[in-house]
C-alpha cells in the first residue's frame, strides 16, 4: 500500500484483497473431506431402499478434484 | 543413484516447460549429467523450448513399449553436453503411460544420470500422477495470481498422497518457484508479492523469476535464456540451479528500479 493511501485510509490494494480471498478459500478447501453427515445419510438411504428391495450394504465414498466434490454411492442388493 | 525432480504446477501456462528447460541446462552447466523428460503426452512442448524438435526420432512411449532402445530415443543437447532429452509422445491417448513401465524407465535412468528432471503436464490426472509418483523432489511453479496459487495449493496437497516415497514414510522435498513476478506491480499493491504467495503456500522458496519479455524471444528461437548474460531471469535460473544442488545463494534483488517519478506515482496512487 502506498504512503498516501495509508494516511488517508484509501481503499485496499487489489493484491491484499487477493491474499485475503485466497487465504479464506484455501482454508476452506484444505478441510478434510470427511463429511459429518455421512453416517446419517447412509442410514436414511438404507431405510428408503428397504421400501423397495432388500439391502446388504450401502457404501459411500467421497471424491474430489479441482472443480467438483462427489459422493459415490454403491448399493449392494441382498438376495431375496 | 540419480535424483528425480518433478516440475509441476496444477494450472497450465504458468511456465513449467520454460522452467524445466532452463533448469535442465543450468544443472548440466554445473557439471551434472541431466535428463529432461517431457511427460505432457499428446502436447509435446519442451522439445521446442530446448530447440531440439528436429532431432526427435523416438519418444518416451516408444521406449516404454520397447519399440526402441533408451539410447536411441535420448537426444544429446549439442551446446550443453551433459544434457539429454526424452520427448513426449504425440499420441492422442494421453492416458497411455502405465505405472509399471514408467517405474522401469525411471529406475533405469536413475542408474545413468545424476538428475532426472520431469516436466509434468498441467492438471491432476493420470499424467500428473505418473510424473510425481517416483519423485524425490518437487518444484512447484506458480505465478502471483489467484488461480495459479490456488491450483498450486491443490497440487501440493496431492503430491504426498500420490508419491511412492510418502508411502515409505518419507516426504517428497517440495520447493516453490514464483514465476513472472512484476516488481513494479507488487510495489503498487496490484500484484501478490513473493511473501504473500509463500505465506499462503507455506513451503520454502527456491527461486523468484521476474517477468521478462526476452523469454518469449528465447522460446521463439529455441535457445533457453539461462545462458544469456546481463539478464535478470537468466540469473534467477542460474541461482535456482545452484540451490537445487544444495548451494546457498543469495536471492536476486528484483525490486523495481525507482526513479523520482515512480516514487511520486506510487505515493499518489
Amino acid at each position: 500500500m502506498s504512503l498516501l493511501s495509508k494516511l488517508f485510509g484509501k481503499k485496499q490494494s487489489s493484491a491484499s484483497v487477493a491474499k485475503d480471498r485466497l487465504t479464506i478459500m484455501l482454508a476452506h478447501e484444505r478441510v478434510d473431506c470427511k463429511l459429518p453427515y455421512l453416517d446419517d445419510l447412509r442410514n436414511d438411504l438404507i431405510e428408503v431402499i428397504k421400501k423397495y428391495t432388500s439391502v446388504d450394504d450401502v457404501k459411500i465414498t467421497t471424491h474430489n478434484n479441482q472443480s467438483v466434490d462427489m459422493l459415490e454411492v454403491e448399493i449392494l442388493l441382498g438376495k431375496k | 543413484m540419480g535424483t528425480i525432480i518433478t516440475v509441476t504446477s496444477g494450472k497450465g501456462g504458468v511456465g513449467k516447460s520454460t522452467t524445466t528447460a532452463n533448469i535442465a541446462v543450468g544443472l548440466a552447466n554445473l557439471g551434472k549429467k541431466v535428463v529432461a523428460i517431457d511427460f505432457d503426452i499428446g502436447l509435446r512442448n519442451l522439445d521446442m523450448i530446448l530447440g531440439l524438435e528436429n532431432r526427435i526420432v523416438y519418444d518416451v512411449v516408444d521406449v516404454m513399449e520397447e519399440r526402441c532402445n533408451l539410447s536411441q530415443a535420448l537426444i544429446n543437447d549439442k551446446k550443453a553436453k551433459n544434457l539429454y532429452f526424452l520427448p513426449a509422445s504425440q499420441t492422442k491417448d494421453k492416458d497411455i503411460l502405465e505405472r509399471d513401465k514408467v517405474k522401469k524407465l525411471l529406475n533405469t535412468l536413475k542408474e545413468d544420470f545424476d538428475i532426472i528432471l520431469i516436466d509434468s503436464p498441467a492438471g491432476i490426472e493420470s499424467g500428473f500422477e505418473h510424473s510425481i509418483f517416483l519423485a524425490d523432489r518437487a518444484l512447484i511453479v506458480s505465478t502471483p495470481d489467484v488461480s495459479s496459487v490456488r491450483d498450486a495449493d491443490r497440487v501440493i496437497g496431492i503430491i504426498d498422497a500420490k508419491s511412492e516415497k510418502a508411502k515409505e514414510g518419507k516426504e517428497v522435498e517440495k520447493h516453490v518457484i514464483i514465476n513472472r513476478i512484476k516488481p513494479e506491480m507488487v510495489d503498487l499493491g496490484n500484484m501478490l508479492s513473493t511473501e504473500d504467495v509463500l505465506s499462503i503456500l507455506a513451503l520454502p522458496l527456491i527461486g523468484v523469476v521476474p517477468d521478462d519479455e526476452d523469454i518469449i524471444g528465447s522460446t521463439n528461437i529455441g535457445i533457453p535464456i539461462i545462458n544469456k548474460e546481463k539478464s535478470l531471469s537468466a540469473e534467477s535460473y542460474r541461482r535456482i540451479s545452484k540451490r537445487i544442488l544444495g548451494e546457498e545463494v543469495e536471492f536476486l534483488d528484483i525490486r523495481a528500479k525507482k526513479g523520482l517519478f515512480k516514487t511520486l506515482k506510487s505515493m499518489f496512487k
